[in-house]
């Protein structure tokens, strides 16, 4: 029964927006917010760089640092799922059962539902920090087929995400506890992943490793595809080629993880 | 007819870890490896045939939540055989999905903050209904239960009744084969409980459902089931049809009467008197439960006049929780 039926999903896309949308005053408090985290970013790094006396640190001016923090925060803001805390909470309420009883995969059913949110956020919050971002600097972000590939790194950058997630989740079968697992996971996905800080401030040895981690294909690659002054289709295509790997690997490694784990779970109960 | 529920020697087994008590014992048990082993199903057989609206019973913990796990594949059997509708359940989770609705006592499928219609519309969408078969299936509900002001209302809004309601509706919306109920009258009131009942009843007539109804209700089994099925323990105590359980125990007759003074003091009395039958009372009246083969009503009634001056009583027949609550207490 491998029939793709496009709309089963859509439904779920549709749900979740109308749902999103039903919470409004969530939507305004989220932005304000986000524009409160903006004003500390931007005084902190502000004192970073007067602090230090150059006008260049790592290789990065704070104009650079601050447009790529302000679109990381943006990026951050939209692309962030609490699908664990969804598992979490559907794993300790039991309602997961229910969950599992549909004819559609856990793994896409819970995807599905979140993608409405995820794209009232890309409009709601990403899009307007962008536009002002674009405009405020003139040209900090060169606008161009950049664009494009950015749209691609981050789409495969949600699948990652969400792989990250899905996997974090899922060691809440075990545990059937939450919040210390998924702060964890939260600290290490900020950092890691350049959303706090860029990662062209790491010191050395760390920089490298970090590299070789899934989570910097989340939030770093696309911001590099996008804020690169002078891009080459080389740079852009390995470094869009590396994250397909990443999302191809944390898909299996995720679905391989569940898999193995609900069968423990089905066999020794829960 | 093949049976849609075939179940043989179904056995299932969890590990437990042994807590110790105390700060201390908290602080090994994470280092545990003391586990031992409950059965919460123990070899069990049975047959459903479609269109039967089976009751299963048994006491909180008997191992009846781990049996509908396993006839849904959410579980795997340690041992034994299961098949529903010719298909393992565990095996093809979702093909077996396809085909059965669930209901799970307070746990609702419905999306919270949407109006109930667009739960419909999803789950139209998942099971694939095709549209005239949805159109269908609402024009039965309203003709059923008024669902039209229903429809338009956020999940979240609605009473404990109306949502059950709807989440009934829900699992029947794919027109399954089987459907599983758990406990789905729990805490609501005496309208709303026969509304589900007649809701329930009418379903499985018209779509000819075969329905797995647990409760602790014996209204609902005396409204539903021809069939019941009580488990404790893990083990089968019964499976028949609802009218020989009653003949199981003997003709049983509650006796109640109403005497001067205090009624506990008498009660002892006719305890001493009778210590073949169970004895209560309450503020009204003491209850004497008979079992006509061993002693005619009239005469235990006639004996008791003898001895006390009896102001009023009443006869009545055994209600069919008595007779469970008899099989649970005779382990």
């Amino acid at each position: 029964m491998k029939t793709l039926n496009l709309k089963k999903y859509l439904t779920l896309t549709r749900m979740g927006i109308i749902e999103s949308l039903q919470f409004r005053i969530g939507t305004f408090v989220m932005i304000i917010g986000n524009l409160l985290y903006l004003t500390l970013v931007y005084f902190l790094w502000k004192a970073i760089f007067a602090s230090s006396g150059t006008d260049r640190v790592n290789g990065m001016t704070f104009y650079d640092t601050l447009v790529y923090l302000v679109l990381a925060t943006a990026l951050y803001g939209f692309m962030e799922m609490y699908t664990v805390w969804e598992i979490g909470r559907n794993i300790q309420s039991g309602k997961i059962v229910l969950d599992l009883l549909k004819p559609i995969k856990y793994k896409s059913y819970l995807f599905w539902s979140y993608s409405g949110e995820l794209l009232r956020n890309f409009i709601c919050v990403f899009l307007p920090t962008f536009l002002v971002v674009c405009i405020v600097t003139h040209g900090a972000v060169p606008l161009g087929i950049n664009l494009l590939f950015f749209i691609v790194s981050v789409i495969m950058g949600v699948i990652i995400s969400y792989n990250i997630d899905y996997i974090v989740g899922t060691i809440c079968l075990f545990t059937e506890s939450i919040w210390g697992i998924n702060i964890m996971r939260q600290v290490i996905v900020l950092l890691l992943s350049g959303a706090t800080i860029p990662i062209a401030f790491f010191p050395e040895p760390f920089k490298s490793a970090v590299f070789f981690l899934p989570f910097q294909a989340v939030y770093n690659t696309p911001l590099m595809i996008l804020l690169d002054p002078a891009p080459s289709l080389q740079t852009t295509g390995r470094m869009l080629a590396l994250q397909l790997i990443w999302c191809l690997v944390m898909t299996v490694v995720s679905n391989l993880f569940w898999r193995v784990s609900l069968r423990q779970i089905t066999v020794n109960g829960g | 007819m093949e049976p849609v529920i075939k179940i043989r020697d179904l056995t299932k087994e969890f590990k437990v870890l042994n807590h110790r008590e105390g700060l201390k014992g908290s602080m090994m048990d994470l280092f545990s490896r003391d586990y031992k082993t409950v059965r919460a199903v123990d070899h069990i057989s049975m047959d459903v045939e479609e269109g039967e609206i089976v009751g299963y019973l048994g006491p909180n913990g008997a191992g009846k939540s781990t049996t509908i796990k396993m006839m849904t594949g959410v579980l795997q059997p340690s041992s034994g055989e299961i098949l529903v509708g010719g298909t393992i359940p565990y095996k093809n989770r979702s093909r077996n999905a396809q085909g059965i609705g669930v209901v799970f006592g307070q746990r609702s499928q419905l999306w919270w903050a949407l109006p109930l219609i667009e739960s419909f519309r999803l789950l139209k969408d998942i099971y694939q209904i095709p549209d005239e078969k949805y159109n269908e299936m609402l024009e039965l509900y309203q003709s059923l239960v008024n669902i039209k002001p229903l429809l338009h209302k956020p999940v979240r809004q609605m009473s404990l009744g109306q949502r059950t309601l709807s989440d009934i509706l829900a699992a029947f919306l794919h027109d399954p084969k089987i459907v599983y109920l758990d406990e789905p009258t729990i805490g609501l009131d005496v309208s709303m409980k026969s509304k589900i009942r007649t809701l329930i009843q009418a379903l499985n007539e018209k779509k000819h459902t075969t329905v797995i109804l647990t409760t602790h209700d014996m209204g609902d089994v005396d409204a539903l089931c021809r069939r019941i099925v009580i488990i404790d323990h893990g083990k089968l105590l019964y499976d028949d049809d609802i009218s020989n359980l009653k003949t199981l125990f003997g003709s049983y007759r509650t006796l109640k009467i109403r005497t001067g003074g205090d009624l506990a003091s008498k009660a002892r009395e006719i305890e001493k008197m009778f210590p073949e039958f169970a004895v209560k009372d309450d503020e009204e009246w003491i209850s004497v439960l008979v079992d006509e083969e061993r002693a005619k009503v009239m005469k235990v009634l006639h004996e008791l006049e003898e001895t006390m001056t009896i102001k009023d009583m009443q006869l009545e027949e055994i209600a069919t929780e008595d007779v469970i609550r008899k099989i649970y207490e005779r382990k």
